[in-house]
């Protein structure tokens, strides 16, 4: 089809339409919104986006955000090394710490497994977490990935993959919504779940 | 549960109009193309927030408006009264609201409403390829309990994904590609073995109650007789999809589950879709969704509102008649373009015109 803006426009939505949840008529909206406010405005944006590129990084063992090598989780001693909690984004930590239920530590994936978005388990931070375990001690391996298609594949690509080790793995128990995402949990069903988690066969 | 209003704001070709419909049977007249399909369609999208015409949300909103509104007040049968409004836009997310509360999950609202359509394109369930069959039973299975809606997306999405892997395999098999299979294979076998003993079910229950639709319409005693039983369920659909993995690694699609399956109707012993009339077709499919409603209605002890779209028209006096006869009890909105048969009785008249009501009586039951 052929672009009814000018380059410039068109690239801007096009960019903002490759971002997660946002559909074309989203993209196009926030284009426009862009476009109107001053340029003082949207030039913040476009440095917060590329401050946050420079400085941020993912930490070296878990993956989670972090402006140092390890993050403040890995860095910890207090934590127990022993439990891995495992999730999809690292933005899932925070959904979890807020429950006060987890003092283990915890490993992000960096997705879920999506052949439709080219993702399988070699895109994922799979491979890293194998490594992890032996020189950790991890006995049990908490699978916290979100109830939803993709997250209950991944959940049973990683029990496959982790069980023969000898490791108890668990996955959040039910009560969570179908289809859901960790996000929109709340915090008390969140701990519920956690609380209740079970083996996955 | 009845319709006590329905108002449209800028939806297809209403402007605004407010409808006030009866707990009998309303008439809804006019010509073609003045607004009588919009109607049902909006009725129909607040119990399942699809249109039965198949069009996307943001073409129904009339042109030249960005948001179009779809508000019913309902009344349940312990009396409340609920407010129910969808928010179609162009431009932004699409909206609804039951109260005036705003509702996290758009989804929530089926199960609200309650609406069986009848259409002059229910011809396809009959006459047309196997996924209108399906969809014809998932919808049941969605107006008999609405997580089936949650099962249907889910195991679409299974499907989707498991196929975009199968094209990336290129027709090679490789340890890797094995091993993620497995656990898509695990994931489809749950998931669809549950629909496909949901719809199992589902068609055992409505057979007879098809038979007997079949016959009140027609007149006459005839064997129809409602066949889903794919080669799967037999040994299973993980054991299936192990059998049939070198050829889906082939031809880079899933070639069996629930999404593959179908429905078979026959009329005395013979295949309706290719030997039946067209006027057997029709009476059948109307039989299918008369036993549907009436599964429904049974089943959640409460009667969907039933909207006959035009269907009048196309049955013949005699099989109209018999339609009117046989209406189970509760609100019915019935739309044409010509006066309605002496049968139906309608205790209110609405008549449109290009999205417009021109008058609104109530009747004295005569036509
Ligand atoms: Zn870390």
């Amino acid at each position: 089809m052929a672009s009814v803006y000018t380059p410039p426009v068109q690239t801007l939505i096009d960019e903002l339409g490759r971002l997660p949840g946002i559909g074309p008529k989203s993209a196009q909206r926030i284009a426009f919104h862009l476009l109107k406010v001053p340029a003082d405005d949207a030039n913040r944006l476009a440095l917060a986006i590329s401050e946050a590129k420079d400085k941020v990084r993912f930490c070296e063992r878990c993956f989670n955000v972090s402006d140092a090598e390890l993050c403040g989780f890995c860095s910890d001693d207090r934590r127990d090394s022993s439990v891995i909690c495992v999730v999809e984004e690292a933005r899932d930590i925070v959904s979890i710490e807020r429950t006060g239920e987890f003092r283990g530590r915890y490993h992000v994936l960096l997705g879920s497994m999506s052949p439709l978005e080219g993702i399988g388990p070699e895109q994922l931070k799979i491979r890293e977490l194998l490594s992890r375990l032996g020189p950790e001690g991890v006995e049990e391996v908490i699978v916290c990935t979100n109830p939803n298609t993709e997250g209950e594949v991944t959940a049973m690509y990683l029990a496959r993959a982790l069980k023969p080790l000898g490791l108890t793995v668990t996955r959040i128990a039910s009560g969570l919504p179908v289809g859901g995402d960790l996000e929109y949990a709340d915090e008390l069903t969140l701990g519920r779940a956690l609380e209740g988690r079970r083996p996955i066969d | 549960m009845i319709i006590e209003r329905i108002e449209l704001v800028d939806y297809r070709n209403y402007a605004s109009a407010s409808f006030v419909l009866t707990g009998g049977i309303t008439a809804v007249l006019g010509r073609n193309g003045q607004g009588k399909t919009n109607l049902a369609e909006a009725l129909a999208y607040l119990a399942t927030l699809t249109s039965f015409r198949g069009a996307p949300p943001d073409a129904l909103v009339r042109v030249g408006a960005d948001n179009g509104v779809i508000r019913a007040t309902i009344r349940e049968d312990d009396g409340r009264e609920v407010l129910i409004e969808a928010e179609l836009s162009r431009v932004g997310r699409n909206r609804v609201q039951i109260n005036r509360q705003k509702l996290g999950r758009t989804r929530d609202l089926l199960g609200v409403m309650r609406v069986s359509v009848f259409a002059p394109d229910d011809l396809i369930i009959v006459k047309g390829g196997p996924a209108e069959r399906r969809r014809f039973l998932d919808d049941a299975l969605v107006a008999l309990k609405t997580s089936y809606d949650a099962m249907r997306l889910e195991l679409d999405r299974i499907v989707r994904q498991r196929n975009s892997l199968l094209k990336q395999a290129g027709g090679r098999m490789s340890e890797e590609i094995g091993i993620t299979l497995d656990v898509w294979d695990a994931r489809l076998a749950d998931v669809g073995e549950q629909l496909g003993y949901a719809r199992a079910t589902l068609v055992a229950r409505c057979q007879p109650m098809v038979s007997e639709a079949y016959e009140q319409l027609a007149g006459e005693a005839v064997p129809v007789e409602l066949v889903y039983e794919p080669e799967w369920r037999r040994i299973g659909l993980a054991k299936a999809l192990g059998e049939s993995r070198q050829l889906d690694i082939r031809r880079g699609v899933s070639t069996v589950g629930p999404q593959r399956d179908e429905l078979t109707i026959s009329l005395n012993g013979l295949p309706a879709r290719s030997h039946a009339s067209q006027g057997e077709q029709r009476t059948l499919a109307l039989a299918m969704r008369l036993a549907t409603h009436r599964l429904v209605a049974e089943r959640t002890g409460s009667t969907p509102v039933l909207v006959l779209d035009d269907v009048l028209s196309e049955l013949d006096p005699e099989r109209a008649t018999a339609l009117l006869a046989n209406l189970p009890l509760g609100q019915v909105v019935i739309t044409s373009a010509s006066p309605l048969p002496a049968a139906a009785h309608p205790e209110r008249i609405i008549r449109i015109r290009s999205g417009t009501i021109l008058d609104d009586r109530t009747s004295d039951g005569q036509p």
